[in-house]
């Protein structure tokens, strides 16, 4: 055990932001016992752009939770910006997802009745930040994600769009090293998602974040720079893409929209 | 503080967004705490009124009436033996009475002028005044050397006054009883009822010995009622003590032998009224207070609702990084203010209910500060008991799950 750790640790470079070792998760119940997960290691490395793709089932989903430390695995080890996440409390989670990690989800997930604002502002508050600080970051991350004249509009008088460029400033305005997006562009048209594929490019090569993108649109998975592909719990391929798919440009190349 | 404060505004809102909701859910609270201090003012009002009827007998007074005796078995005739001798024993043997004074009474016509006037007419001496704590409204008490010459003088009443001489000054007027003018000498200020009911400004008085010289003959000194001071609310029910002893040795009575005398100390009477007052109190602040139990499950009841609606809230702020405690504190704050809110409407309710009441019915009921504060304390209690729970479940949470509910 001493000397696996050991091992294990040797094996993790400062440069990694993620470190998965041989997680694997098992879904049990009362009939079967479902192996979701069975002994991946993979490791990335700061500022890549990852898309996560599979079938429904393929485990993907479950990887996703796992990253996003909203599951444990049920074996293995991981480690996030150098720190051991695997066996932390609820609440010691609660705080790494807060300070390192950022979500963007397929349903947008904003808070209903709640103003862009106020959205954004939302991971703040739980890091126990002043008002007006709250209020100047949450601003900016608006600004960047080009919604400034969108502030005071509540998430049912936002396009899908707009919508989803609010919870990647929400996921932004932490300023974490990692972003998580769950098929971000899944409830989005292909113009839009575009749009939102082209702003996540940007803030990987402007802000140099990680980004971890999940998603079973193969057009998708080619705007980022690793394609891992999962099938039945385990990476059937890993594989780099010298020549990713720049999101602006196939925006500009898509046929005009006809009126 | 910071956490609290953006808990408290969160809560706001989210009451804020289900307004109809959140005033029926507090309603239970509303009508417990209007009911609690409702309750108290009318039985501090009750207590108040008892004490202050009772004050207007006079402070600490005891009363001692003759007895008809039996002895064996047959109950012999009235036989009043009873004397101003006795009441002068007393004053001056018992220790914790400070004044005795005798007391003889009649009903009687009193005529002025064309008019005339049916009233008690009383027989006693100077020391009435303090020891049933009458003032003069006019006038002053007849004199020491008035007593001894059993002079024709009087001190009438409020009631008498208004009836013989209406608006017109009464002292150095005279009025007739029977076959004798009296000068009026003084005029009492108004009292009220007495507790049982009596008109205590229906009234003239004159020395005792005039009394029983004009008015209704008995043979000297003795007494119809004799009225004693304690000395203090405390040494009262010695007094009563002292004044059985004295009177029993004087009336030579042995050992188990019936008194022919029986002394009555008003404030046994004020104490059990108080008692009974008190008593039926606590038992309405016991109804309201099951109002309050009733509405704090009631409040339960709804966050158990709101917690399962707002899942996917719950998921996201999870997501986004809230702790356990975080998400806890957002629930039980949330149930605390509603609560609040129904225990403050409940007093403004309550309060409402206590002026209306004071202007309907003349009452001058107090504001029950010491309730008050109670009762909305015990809104705040009722919100975190009943509001640990569904805090409880949203903060369990599993936030994958959570995510996922539509």
């Amino acid at each position: 055990m001493v000397a696996a750790s050991t091992e294990a640790a040797s094996a993790v470079s400062p440069d990694d932001i993620m470190f998965l070792d041989g997680i694997t998760k098992d879904y049990v119940t009362e009939a079967v016992t479902v192996h979701a997960l069975r002994r991946v290691d993979i490791t990335i490395k700061r500022g890549e752009f990852v898309a996560m793709v599979g079938q429904s089932g393929s485990g993907k989903s479950t990887m996703m939770n796992i990253i996003g430390c909203l599951d444990r695995p049920t074996e293995g080890r991981y480690l996030l910006d150098g720190i051991d996440v695997t066996h932390r409390s609820n609440d010691a989670r609660a705080v790494v997802r807060n300070r390192l990690i950022g979500f963007v989800f397929q349903g947008f997930n904003l808070l209903p009745r709640t103003t862009a604002l106020e959205n954004v502002e939302l991971p703040l508050v739980y890091r126990g930040v002043s008002a007006g600080e709250r209020a100047k970051r949450a601003l900016e991350a608006l600004e960047s994600v080009g919604l400034a004249d969108r502030l005071h509009h509540t998430p049912n008088q936002l396009s899908g769009g707009q919508q989803q460029r609010v919870a990647i400033a929400r996921a932004l305005v932490t300023e974490p090293p990692l972003l998580l997006a769950d098929e971000p562009t899944g409830n989005l048209d292909t113009r839009t998602s575009y749009e939102v594929l082209g702003l996540l490019q940007e803030l990987n090569r402007k802000n140099k974040i990680t980004i971890v993108l999940v998603t079973h649109e193969p057009d998708i998975a080619a705007c980022a720079s690793r394609v891992i592909n999962m099938r039945d719990g385990r990476v059937r391929s890993d594989t780099y893409n010298e020549a990713p798919v720049d999101a602006h440009q196939a925006l500009a190349d898509l046929p005009p929209v006809e009126e | 503080m910071k956490g609290f404060f953006n808990a408290v505004r969160l809560a706001l809102r989210a009451i804020a967004r289900a307004k109809l909701r959140a005033a029926l859910t507090v309603l239970g609270i509303l009508i417990g705490v209007a009911a609690v201090v409702i309750v108290v003012a009318l039985g501090t009002g009750t207590r108040d009124i008892i004490t202050g009827k009772f004050a207007t007998l006079g402070a600490n007074i005891i009363f001692i009436f003759p007895q008809s005796t039996q002895s064996s078995g047959a109950k012999q005739g009235t036989q009043n033996r009873m004397t101003e001798a006795d009441g002068e024993a007393i004053a001056k043997e018992a220790l914790s009475i400070s004044a005795v004074v005798p007391w003889n009474v009649a009903g009687g016509q009193v005529v002025f002028s064309d008019k005339n006037w049916p009233t008690q007419i009383m027989g006693t001496t100077r020391g009435y005044w303090d020891v049933r704590g009458f003032t003069f409204a006019k006038g002053q008490s007849w004199t020491e050397s008035d007593e001894q010459l059993k002079s024709k003088v009087c001190v009438i009443g409020e009631a008498v006054h208004e009836a013989l001489f209406g608006t017109q000054d009464a002292v150095g007027q005279y009025v007739r009883i029977g076959h004798y003018p009296y000068r009026i000498v003084g005029v009492l200020a108004k009292k009220g009822n007495s507790p049982f009911g009596e008109d205590q400004d229906d009234r003239l008085l004159m020395p005792i010995g005039s009394f029983r010289a004009r008015v209704l003959p008995m043979p000297p000194g003795r007494v119809m009622t004799l009225m004693a001071s304690a000395s203090s609310e405390l040494t009262a029910d010695r007094a009563v003590q002292q004044i059985t002893d004295i009177l029993r040795q004087r009336h030579h009575m042995q050992g188990e032998e019936d008194s022919d005398f029986v002394v009555r100390n008003p404030l046994e009477l004020r104490r059990s009224a108080e008692k009974l007052a008190n008593g039926l109190t606590a038992f309405l602040i016991v109804v309201a207070a099951i109002s309050l139990l009733v509405g704090g499950v009631g409040v339960m009841n709804i966050m158990l609702v709101s917690v399962t609606e707002r899942t996917r809230e719950i998921g996201i702020r999870m997501a986004i990084g809230a702790t356990e405690t975080d998400i806890m504190v957002q629930f039980l704050v949330e149930a605390v203010t509603l609560c609040m809110f129904g225990g403050l409407a409940g007093t403004v309710l309550g309060l409402g209910f206590i002026a209306a009441v004071n202007v309907v019915a003349d009452l001058k009921m107090a504001v029950p500060v010491p309730a008050i504060i109670a009762a909305v304390g015990t809104s705040a209690v009722i919100g975190v008991l009943f509001g640990f729970l569904p805090a409880r479940r949203a903060a369990l949470m599993d936030p994958i799950d959570a995510l996922r509910n539509e």
